[in-house]
């Protein structure tokens, strides 16, 4: 045990301080920020500028409306009323991407309508939305109550009236919370293929320079393995934390100064800047719609116990290898594999209730991509989750045992062309 | 110290030991011969436990070697390998707590090796900018590091220039001296002839000879004589008369030679330096023995000779 932990404690050194390991640990988090923050800003489609013609004939909104904080609509107004098909086709009108009719009866009947040339993204019609509708409860305000608009917001609150299925209470049939779960389990398997190569690395490194057998004079070949994938592994749960503490920090930093509107009501009082709960579907989901407070805890059982189960794969693949060319030939299937897992979690996100879908929430290459799909979908994990979870662990072990073969009759075979039938010779050798 | 007993191991049909044995003192310095392919990796590593002999036993002060022992043997492959990107002293430090030392004490015979092989400039540079004969030395230190009672040695002059070869060997003397028992395997027959006590020779998978260097060089001496003297040639042939043969001879220039001849008619040492003396100046007169690399091939190729015959 201390000889495995003192392998382990080499491992991670020779990875955490490695220049490759600093670099991803900062590059890994930018990529995903910036991806985040792009699907963040045009995760909807549509024009993101857009120039707004009010008609207002009746002078209802006084010529005036408060799009402080927004540069992306930019407001005028006519007096005249203006048929939709003039300001289709009118040269004047051109200009414009849209216009807002706003007619005399708006206050009474709340109802207005908005043409548009092309169709804007769901965040511009919330934007436009917000601010038309703050300007006419300006009006409302100033005309019927005695409230400062201040105290009218704080007064106001929607009814949000939820509607659910009841064949689908917890929305399952809406992917897009499938797709965060598969971008969960799309993230154990690239740190699962990543320090799996990296063990594949290690191992055939130490083959080919041979200190192999200077460590086997001291350890056994079992103990060496463990503490390769140990300290490896911790070396993938330090880049990891590293990944989620930046990443962390940087949906925050966006939050509190990017996307404020979102979680704050104050920011909708204060009306300093535009607000609506339907902001962004994808900001929506990523700080509301996912129950990290089960989804983390899963991702982190999931991740240890799927890397311990490719681990051994790759470790097994690296102690049969004669050469490292020769040996990434026999990684190409653990790729697909990989490749597999990936495609079982689309799978799941477009057919969560299918016979297949099952299998590959119990199969241990595929159960890390596919638990973490259906967490995303469900509210809570069932008993088939721990199920699922006590299959991988049985996996895991079996195959550690399997590579503990492997790795004992492979690593002191130099030089040789890897066959099937020496692989089923190691393995049947106790 | 250590007893190798009938020690046989095949890797699926291919034997590469086959009913061993040998036994080496404490304190000795035992070499382990034979050609290459032989069988001798795998018997250092059936002593280092990194594989399982098929059969027989390895003891150890008359027990069963176990696990624990591995604490007490220092090995050094033939084939060397050192972490490129670690420091020297990183990997020193590394390979010494594997071997059960402590901090402590890795760091206090870090400084008393890096000291005596002078190389405390070394500490902190990467294995990778060592050339290759410094990277020997650092691994010769790291096999020795512990202190360990058995010293198992693969080649260990290979690579090292001939003032390095001279330093291992005087610290392997030294640690002779000091009770150490070491294995030597090694294909500098000089250097075998020069400091090993015993040999074991492995040819095939089969132990074809043991014994003390000087016993396996009587065991198949020529009863070849060498005489080096100054004088006339013609005189020398002249007194050694029908109860000697000249075999051959080397001139060193001037009137100095040194004839190697064979007795004859049962003629001794004696009868020739009589018969000698008064005719030339005798400056030294001694019994050819076979080199160890003699030794090595009268026993080797007989059996390939044989077995490239079937």
């Amino acid at each position: 045990m201390k000889n495995s932990l003192l392998i382990a404690i080499r491992e991670w050194k020779a990875r955490v301080f490695s220049r490759s390991f600093i670099v991803m640990s900062i590059i890994g988090p930018i990529v995903i920020l910036a991806l985040t923050y792009l699907l963040f800003v045009f995760g909807d489609d549509g024009k993101q500028e857009w120039n707004v013609l009010i008609t207002d004939p009746a002078g209802i909104m006084d010529g005036k409306i408060n799009a402080h904080g927004s540069s992306r609509v930019t407001y005028s107004f006519a007096n005249d009323y203006i048929e939709h098909e003039d300001f289709r086709d009118g040269k004047a009108y051109q200009d414009f991407d849209a216009m807002v009719e706003i007619n005399d009866k708006v206050l009474q009947n709340k109802v207005s309508h908005v043409f548009y040339r092309t169709e804007p993204s769901t965040r511009m019609q919330t934007t436009v939305h917000y601010h038309v509708e703050r300007r006419l409860e300006e009006v409302m305000v100033g005309q019927f109550t005695d409230f400062s608009i201040g105290e009218y917001l704080k007064i106001k609150q929607e009814l949000v009236l939820g509607f659910h299925n009841v064949y689908d209470p917890y929305d399952k049939a809406t992917d897009l919370r499938g797709w965060v779960g598969f971008s969960y389990g799309a993230l154990i398997f690239v740190f699962i293929f990543l320090f799996g190569m990296t063990i594949l690395r290690s191992v055939s490194g130490e083959k080919s320079n041979r200190i192999v057998e200077v460590l086997l004079a001291s350890v056994s070949p079992n103990q060496l393995m463990s503490g390769k994938i140990i300290g490896i592994g911790l070396a993938a749960i330090i880049q990891f934390l590293i990944w989620c503490l930046f990443i962390g920090l940087g949906l925050y930093f966006m939050r509190e100064n990017l996307f404020p509107d979102m979680m704050d009501p104050q920011n909708v009082v204060d009306q300093e800047l535009f607000a609506s709960a339907e902001y962004n579907r994808f900001v929506e989901l990523i700080y509301r719609g996912i129950d990290y407070g089960i989804m983390v805890p899963f991702f982190i059982l999931f991740f240890i116990v799927g890397y311990l189960f490719y681990g051994a794969l790759f470790a097994g693949i690296g102690a049969t290898m004669g050469t490292e060319s020769d040996g990434q030939q026999f990684v190409i299937p653990i790729i697909f594999l990989l490749g597999f897992g990936l495609y079982s979690g689309y799978y799941v996100v477009n057919y969560p209730e299918s016979d297949l879908a099952t299998w590959f929430y119990y199969l241990p290459f595929t159960s890390p991509v596919a638990v973490m799909v259906d967490l995303a979908q469900s509210d809570s994990p069932g008993y088939e989750t721990f199920l699922s979870l006590f299959i991988l662990i049985v996996s895991a072990a079996v195959f550690l045992k399997i590579a503990g073969r492997l790795y004992k009759n492979g690593i002191l075979q130099f030089g040789h062309r890897v066959r099937l039938r020496h692989i089923i010779k190691w393995l049947r050798r106790s | 110290m250590l007893e190798v007993r009938n020690i046989s191991k095949s890797f699926y049909r291919k034997e590469a030991l086959n009913d061993v044995s040998f036994t080496v003192g404490k304190g000795e310095i035992f070499g382990l011969l034979g050609p290459n392919g032989a069988g001798k990796t795998t018997m250092i590593r059936v002593i280092n436990r990194i594989v399982e002999s098929d059969s027989g036993s390895v003891r150890i002060n008359g027990d069963l070697m176990v696990n624990d022992d591995l604490k007490h043997i220092g090995y050094l492959p033939e084939e060397r390998g050192l972490y490129k990107n670690m420091t020297v002293e990183a990997h020193a430090m590394f390979l010494g707590r594997l071997r059960g030392l402590s901090k402590a004490d890795v760091n206090t015979k870090i400084d008393y090796w890096f000291d005596r092989f002078e190389i405390n400039d070394w500490r902190k540079k990467r294995i990778e900018q060592l050339s290759k004969g410094m990277a020997q030395k650092v691994q010769f230190i790291c096999t020795v590091l512990h202190e360990p009672k058995l010293l198992i040695l693969d080649e260990p002059f290979s690579g090292f220039d001939p003032v390095n070869v001279e330093l291992i060997k005087q610290e392997l003397i030294e640690m002779k001296a000091a009770g150490k028992t070491i294995i030597l395997s090694s294909h500098n027959m000089k250097s075998v002839e020069e400091i090993c006590d015993r040999v074991v020779l492995i040819d095939k998978a089969k132990k074809v000879a043991e014994g003390s260097i000087v016993e396996l060089q009587e065991e198949r001496k020529a009863g070849l004589y060498a005489v080096k003297f100054r004088g006339s040639m013609i005189a020398f042939v002249n007194a050694l008369w029908t109860g000697f043969e000249v075999v051959d001879k080397d001139i060193h220039g001037g009137d100095k030679f040194t004839v190697r001849l064979k007795m004859r008619n049962e003629s001794s040492f004696d009868d020739l330096l009589k018969v000698l003396i008064g005719q030339v100046k005798i400056e030294a007169a001694w019994e050819v023995l076979p080199s160890m690399q003699d030794v090595f091939i009268d026993i080797v190729q007989p059996r390939k000779e044989n077995e490239d015959e079937k």
